[in-house]
């Protein structure tokens, strides 16, 4: 049984601290993804937790013991990499046995247990052969394959499929979630693609700057972004954001106007805004809808007719661009004036500091 | 949790991990014992006994009159002008030759593996050997060299007696051992030019030698880099040739620092010798340094 | 049109390259099949007998079958320096390239240096005979060492570098200790940068002759290429034995080249691209 606990986790090259700091909790069995830009920190503390990276300052516990200087052999974890990082000299048999070997393992139970992994993964044809002949989808299964021989605690996939194509990556990121399943284990997998954090996460944790931004399920980070950060990073295409004062709190609505929008209400029972408040309005292009009177209204630009949907570019009167993605296809014309409201349950706000205004 | 609260100074909480670095650094002991007792010292020792009057036994402090000496000796300045010579002479022909050899041998010609075998096996050849065998050949009555040139009615010089031309002719004889080198380095060059660039180059109209000048020229300057240092380095310090076939005659038309550094080590003047290293020394860090510079900053420029 | 210019160039390349490159070493294989009376003429002839037996047996037995100690010297030389340049510098060229210090600069700085400043010779003399290693093979072995060093390091480092440093990480979590990384992930993959190693290296202290004439005086320790040079005054009027001499040195750079022909071009091409 092996949660995880990060307290005031920290690393810093000489003076440029890269992970500033990190609390974080991750339940046994729990799939957590390290979202967040290129830069942000993820793998470094991905690499933290492996004990590739030395730890600068805080304490890092995997189970109940603490392995800030623990080697990464003792920690119980098993790490997939991003190149694989096969052993280009040995066969697919040797690469997942390689582990067992260093460990001693007597030759029959290695042998059961490779066998056992190549079973699980459907690779037994492959074992005899070398890297260099399999293919990409290939060799991710044996790196997970050597992975899986270690038996671990806690799995650690660095953006385990960023070098496959389109494609293979949808069905591997099914395998690696059946995966989970299947063996119950800790995963705690880096990406910085946003469509694999929402489909193979129990628990999200959006870094930037080497600070955790939110943690949460993905819906939560979806619906309740916690600050405009997450809003942005989470969800495609990318939210809008149009710079609005308060205008008045009466009942459960707020109202907010500014240079492009013009008195749209936003649901917020808690009315933790006073009128004249400098705020952000955000809303998620899925949510805008074409009406009338609409008090989002821009000029259309480029217009990308889906069939099913329609992406419009709309300039608003600051010279702001908005994205609307409208249901159905709407035979809009470039130049012409377009008038969009928002459902007001589903606008958020966020304060002059960029943080979310609960509702 | 913004980022402002959270950017607390680094380290307040400071548990140094004491892992051990998985690249043992005592991986470097016996090659850094060997490389500093039988390299390093000795080069640091010489700064000092080129300062003394040495007999390995006892050493003399005498100041800088070693270097004088090497200042004041007619044949010890010959020595010094014709090492530059020699260096400039052997690594300006090994780049043009070389340079032409591998345009050649990368281009659609016939027999290419005999050619290039050909060219570069003299490079892994004994020098002495090679010494020996051109002191036969540029004899001047007795060679083959002069032998051949009088079937078409030219008398050959005394390639190795005459004073004005025996570092020449060793130089040539340096240029024919060593631009095999020199040729398959220009080669690794020239391939590693991408086909786009001529293709590019021929669609803009460029005759084959604007195709040369413009772009094969500049971008194998890499190669032109290496080529020129290696064998500039390798022609001021050169010895073992013209030892075997000059020993810097005649007279001293052909002596190098080298050569110098030996003779004087033969008649026991330790510390004189020892002054022709710290000479030989400074005369590379002089010449090679800027030279190095001048070309990787032209590099920088591309 | 162009397939007769490439052939016409070929003849006329083939035909240079044949006079200057090619006719030497025929110059030298002709001397020594003739015996020494014809031998004296220098010229270019066809040998009047076969004597290329013979004449090896006189150079091998002269002096005391001072060739034979001499071949057998020059190969514990370059088998034992090349060895333990290979273990040195692959030690080396390895933490260099994956391990990053402070010292990394100074190290860089000093390998280059090997490469530029000409040994020190005479304080070098002076070193090996405090410690007893003056005109030993032992001493040479370690100068051969110690002066080549630089080279066969930046080879290992440069190769190195192209070895992901994602593998030794892998191993590292596989359990791997600081050794196993090296020897059974690194090392192996090592291997042709070993071969060039090895064959460039063999073939320049097979070939030195400057160190073993300051280094190994006397005639018990001379090598192949100090007894060719002592040879020259010995038997300079017969020029037949002399050219024997020269085509037995020959033979093992000629093998070499036979079968290393590809890694050594590499070994001594490496780095003339990236500069």
């Amino acid at each position: 049984m092996a949660g995880l606990e990060l307290k005031q986790l920290r690393k810093n090259y000489g003076k440029v601290e890269v992970i500033k700091g990190i609390d974080l909790t991750i339940e046994h069995g729990e799939f957590v993804v390290f979202v967040g830009p290129s830069g942000c920190g993820k793998s470094t503390l991905l690499r933290m937790i492996a004990g590739l990276e030395d730890i600068s300052g805080g304490e890092l516990r995997i189970g109940d013991k603490v392995v800030n200087a623990v080697e990464p052999r003792d920690r119980g974890i098993a790490m997939v990499f991003q190149s694989y990082a096969l052993y280009p000299h040995m066969t697919v048999y040797d690469n997942v046995g390689f582990g067992l070997k260093l460990a001693r393992t007597p030759k029959e139970v290695r042998d059961q247990k490779i066998r056992e992994a190549a079973r699980i993964l459907q690779m037994e044809h492959l074992l005899d052969r070398k890297p260099s002949q399999l293919s990409g989808g290939q060799r991710q299964r044996v790196a997970i394959g050597r992975a899986i021989v270690r038996q671990p605690e806690v799995f650690l996939f660095d953006e385990p499929l960023s070098n496959l194509d389109a494609a293979l990556r949808v069905d591997m990121r099914m395998e690696i979630s059946k995966l989970h399943n299947d063996l119950g284990a800790t995963m705690i997998y880096v990406t910085h693609d946003q469509v694999e954090a929402m489909t193979l996460a129990d628990k999200i944790v959006v870094l930037d700057g080497g600070v955790v931004q939110q943690v949460g399920a993905p819906i939560e980070l979806y619906q309740r972004p916690a600050n405009l950060f997450v809003a942005g990073f989470i969800g495609s295409p990318k939210m809008n954001f149009v710079s609005v004062s308060a205008d008045s709190v009466s009942g459960d609505i707020a109202t907010v106007s500014g240079p492009d929008v013009v008195g749209v209400p936003v649901t917020l029972p808690s009315r933790k805004v006073a009128p004249g408040d400098k705020l952000t309005l955000g809303v998620r292009p899925h949510d805008l809808v074409v009406a009338a009177s609409g008090s989002i209204v821009g000029r259309v630009g480029l217009v990308e007719r889906l069939g099913n949907e329609t992406i419009v570019n709309l300039e608003l009167p600051s010279g702001a661009s908005w994205l609307a993605v409208l249901e159905g296809d709407q035979a809009l014309k470039r130049g012409e004036s377009l008038a969009l409201d928002v459902d007001p349950a589903k606008a958020l706000l966020f304060d002059d500091a960029g943080q979310a205004i609960p509702r | 949790m913004s980022a402002s609260t959270m950017a607390g100074s680094p380290g307040q909480t400071e548990t140094r991990a004491i892992k051990r670095s998985p690249y043992p650094g005592w991986f470097f002991t016996p090659a850094a014992i060997v490389y500093t007792v039988l390299f390093l010292a000795p080069t640091f020792a010489s700064l000092y006994f080129s300062l003394t009057r040495w007999t390995l036994f006892d050493a003399t402090f005498i100041g800088l009159d070693n270097f004088a000496q090497f200042l004041r000796e007619p044949f010890l300045i010959k020595g010094l002008i014709n090492t530059v010579i020699y260096a400039v002479v052997t690594s300006g022909l090994k780049v043009v030759v070389g340079l032409l050899l591998a345009v050649m041998l990368t281009s659609q010609i016939v027999a290419r593996g005999y050619l290039r075998s050909v060219i570069f096996f003299p490079v892994l050849v004994s020098t002495v050997g090679v010494g020996i065998t051109f002191t036969v050949l540029m004899h001047p009555t007795q060679g083959m060299i002069n032998e051949g040139l009088a079937i078409f009615g030219i008398t050959g010089p005394g390639w190795l007696t005459d004073p004005n031309l025996a570092l020449y002719s060793v130089a040539l004889v340096d240029v024919w051992k060593g631009v095999g080198l020199a040729t398959v380095i220009y080669i690794a060059g020239l391939v590693a030019i991408p086909r786009d660039y001529y293709e590019a180059a021929r669609i803009d109209g460029a005759t084959p030698w604007q195709n040369f000048w413009y772009v094969t020229l500049p971008l194998c300057r890499p190669a032109t880099s290496t080529v020129i240092t290696l064998s500039f380095i390798g022609g001021l310090r050169t010895f073992d040739l013209i030892w075997a076939m000059t020993k810097g005659g005649p007279g001293f038309a052909s002596d190098t620092i080298a050569s110098v550094i030996y003779k004087q080590y033969q008649a026991g003047f330790y510390g004189l010798s020892t002054a022709g290293n710290v000479v030989l020394f400074i005369l590379i860090a002089v010449l090679v340094v800027p030279l190095t510079m001048f070309l990787n900053r032209k590099q920088g420029h591309e | 049109m162009k397939k007769r210019a490439s052939i016409i160039g070929g003849a006329a390349a083939i035909a240079a390259t044949f006079v200057v490159f090619v006719i030497p070493f025929i110059f030298i294989v002709l001397m020594a099949f003739k015996d020494r009376q014809q031998s004296a003429l220098r010229d270019f002839s066809w040998p009047t007998g076969f004597h290329l037996w013979e004449n090896v047996f006189e150079v091998v037995k002269t002096r005391n079958w001072m060739m034979i100690t001499a071949f057998i010297n020059s190969s514990i030389i370059t088998v034992v320096s090349v060895t333990l340049l290979v273990i040195f510098a692959a030690m080396v060229g390895y933490v260099l390239a994956r391990r990053r210090t402070r010292w990394n600069g100074l190290i860089e700085f000093l390998i280059l240096a090997g490469l530029m400043v000409p040994p020190a010779v005479v304080p070098t003399i002076w070193l090996l005979q405090g410690l007893k290693l003056f005109g030993t093979l032992h001493g040479m072995i370690l100068v051969e060492v110690a002066y080549n060093l630089p080279f066969s390091i930046i080879l290992y480092r440069a190769f190195v570098s192209t070895i992901p440093r994602d593998l030794d990480e892998a191993a590292i979590i596989d359990g791997a200790r600081p050794l196993d990384v090296f020897f059974r992930v690194v090392l192996p993959l090592l291997w042709p940068v070993t071969v060039t190693n090895i064959v460039v290296q063999s073939v320049g202290i097979f070939n030195d002759f400057t160190n073993p004439l300051y280094y190994l005086p006397g005639n018990a320790n001379a090598t192949v290429q100090l007894t060719l040079y002592n040879f020259q005054s010995q038997f300079s009027t017969a020029y037949n034995l002399l050219f024997t001499n020269i085509l037995l040195i020959t033979i093992p750079p000629l093998l070499v080249f036979l079968f290393f022909n590809r890694q050594i071009v590499a070994g001594m091409t490496a780095g003339a691209v990236k500069g």
